[in-house]
């Protein structure tokens, strides 16, 4: 495997972002209205509810930044990527850039729902390793259906149906671990067996990415 | 040919078994169910299964009892019909240990037709602080020599009843839904090692039978659960995975269907049913760490296996399981057969 073509794919996805710029306004945009129409509709989410509407939140964006990684370029232009680099390590740099987009995202989206609702998060370290944590996990899960999604027409719609069942346990960790956020700072949590749980499924998603995923490309 | 044979034979020794076998006899419960320290107070024992007038030599005896030491055998018995006793007893004064109640297990012993059991079956209540020594009716007549129950029959379940039979058709589709995925799965990898279009076939047909039997078992899951737990849905952890497992392979046929180049379908939805088997069995280990479970051997419900499934059980039960995932195959071998003469006579082969 040659791993020296990690950087410059990684930095092609960023020229290609910047580029297309309207794509990633629209994911700004989708998460701002999502976040102000929950502000108009609910009166005022307790931490349970703050919680649940967040991660959906969350999800829908991931969904909506992800599904297009494979489809914004032409099947020919993809073709010649796959001879110049090794699938694998393709498929490795649109995880690691999607997992960058998905923290800007999930950044952007904590402080929106923060301006319009109380946000009932004390722990802000341990609320930004969740973060993070979710947005690698759901980048792997995210980006490989969506590989096999773009080999099909209906994409968004797909993405959601074959993703949901594949990430409904990191969806269930994830809100767990932010739920303990909402513990005042001083009370001990036990976070660990949940964070170890996501890093589990994480490598399992990971080596099933690199041995499934040379059997996408190839048309 | 034998296998097809013996699921047959195995299924019909299931069902004839698991509806003709009698339960055991119990007691159902027991009426007052709170009586006070110090009365004499007659109280109806209702049977279930049992057979109090059947003639013996040695009297039946009846027992509220606390624990191995302390038990307060009736004075007097009357036995009503083969289902309702009345039994007598003078409560002592003072109840076995320091508390404002506690709680005691009835037990009927019959000579010729056992013994039944009801766990906390009756409260009895201090009325006045006590005073003086244990009253020696706590201690004089132990509970012993008990009469076992002979002959084939199933355990008796407080809120089962007869509903245990269940156990012999409910939890092996569960078994039948695992090892037909699982042969999906496995014909998914083939596929990719060598893609030829019969292991897409045999993986498709595999999943197809394998969701029918999670229907079944969610189906007949539920009508137990609205007997037993009170509705039909309770978020169950077992519901969840099975309802997740449904969805699942829901996706991976709304993703086979959505190509028309069916050398791609096959390819795409062998990896996708690769990747989502997989993710499945961390959910396995998840899950159960979040949701409590009603069913039995999950957060401090007793398991099936320690008195629950006794002999007698097990006698049906892995027979049960036995059968039906040969069963199972065999429907799934008649789907592949004719999914093969469809695609022949199409010439798509």
């Amino acid at each position: 495997m040659n791993w020296r073509n990690l950087l410059p794919l990684l930095h092609k996805e960023m020229v290609l972002e910047w580029r297309q710029r309207y794509a990633l306004s629209g994911i700004v945009l989708y998460v701002v209205s999502m976040v102000f129409v929950i502000y108009i509709a609910s009166v005022k989410p307790t931490p349970p509810m703050w919680n649940t509407l967040f991660w959906l939140i969350i999800l829908f964006a991931s969904i909506n930044a992800v599904v297009k990684s494979f489809v914004r370029e032409s099947g020919a232009r993809q073709l010649y990527y796959y001879q110049l680099a090794d699938p694998a390590v393709l498929v490795l740099a649109k995880v690691l850039y999607n997992a960058f987009l998905l923290l800007m995202l999930g950044g952007l989206a904590t402080v929106a729902f923060a301006l319009v609702t109380s946000s009932p998060v004390q722990r802000w370290s341990l609320f930004t390793g969740t973060l993070a944590l979710g947005s690698v996990s759901f980048s792997i899960a995210f980006t490989f259906i969506s590989a096999i999604a773009a080999k099909a027409d209906q994409n968004a719609t797909l993405v959601a149906i074959l993703s949901f069942p594949v990430v409904l346990p990191i969806l269930l960790t994830l809100m767990r671990l932010s739920a303990a956020c909402f513990t005042p700072a001083g009370m001990p949590v036990e976070t660990w067996p949940d964070v170890r749980n996501l890093l589990a499924v994480d490598a399992i998603l990971v080596a099933l990415v690199f041995v499934l995923f040379p059997y996408i490309w190839r048309d | 040919m034998w296998w097809k044979i013996t699921s047959v034979v195995l299924v019909l020794y299931t069902i004839i078994a698991g509806f003709l076998v009698p339960l055991k006899s119990g007691i159902e419960r027991v009426e007052p169910n709170v009586a006070q320290t110090g009365e004499q107070v007659s109280i109806r024992f209702f049977g279930y299964n049992t057979f109090f007038t059947r003639p013996t030599e040695t009297p039946v005896r009846v027992w509220l009892y606390y624990n191995d030491q302390y038990a307060l055998r009736a004075q007097a018995i009357r036995l009503i019909n083969d289902t309702i006793l009345e039994a007598t007893f003078q409560m002592p004064t003072n109840l076995p240990e320091e508390k404002s109640f506690v709680l005691l297990n009835a037990l009927v012993d019959h000579p010729t037709a056992g013994a039944s059991l009801l766990p906390i079956a009756l409260t009895l209540r201090q009325t006045k602080v006590s005073e003086g020594s244990l009253d020696s009716a706590w201690t004089i007549h132990p509970v012993d020599n008990l009469h076992l129950q002979k002959g084939f029959s199933f355990p008796y379940q407080n809120i089962l009843y007869e509903t245990i039979r269940n156990t012999y058709f409910h939890v092996p589709m569960w078994f039948v839904l695992l090892f037909l995925l699982a042969a999906s799965v496995w014909y998914s990898i083939k596929y990719l090692q060598q893609p030829e279009a019969d292991y897409d076939r045999c993986a498709a047909t595999y999943a197809e039978v394998g969701i029918l039997f999670g229907l079944l078992g969610l189906t007949s899951g539920m009508v137990w659960a609205n007997y037993t737990w009170g509705k039909p849905w309770s978020n169950d952890i077992k519901q969840l995975m099975t309802a997740v497992a449904l969805l699942i392979y829901f996706a991976y046929f709304i993703l086979r269907g959505s190509f028309s180049d069916p050398e791609k379908s096959a390819r795409l939805a062998a990896v996708y049913n690769i990747f989502a088997f997989a993710s499945l069995l961390p959910l396995l280990y998840i899950l159960p760490r979040m949701f409590d479970s009603l069913h039995p051997g999950a957060t401090g419900n007793p398991a099936f296996g320690t008195q629950d499934l006794d002999n007698t059980m097990r006698a049906v039960f892995y027979p049960a399981i036995i059968g039906w995932t040969l069963l199972g195959f065999w429907i799934a071998d008649l789907r592949l057969r004719l999914q093969r003469l469809k695609d022949k006579a199409l010439g798509v082969d």
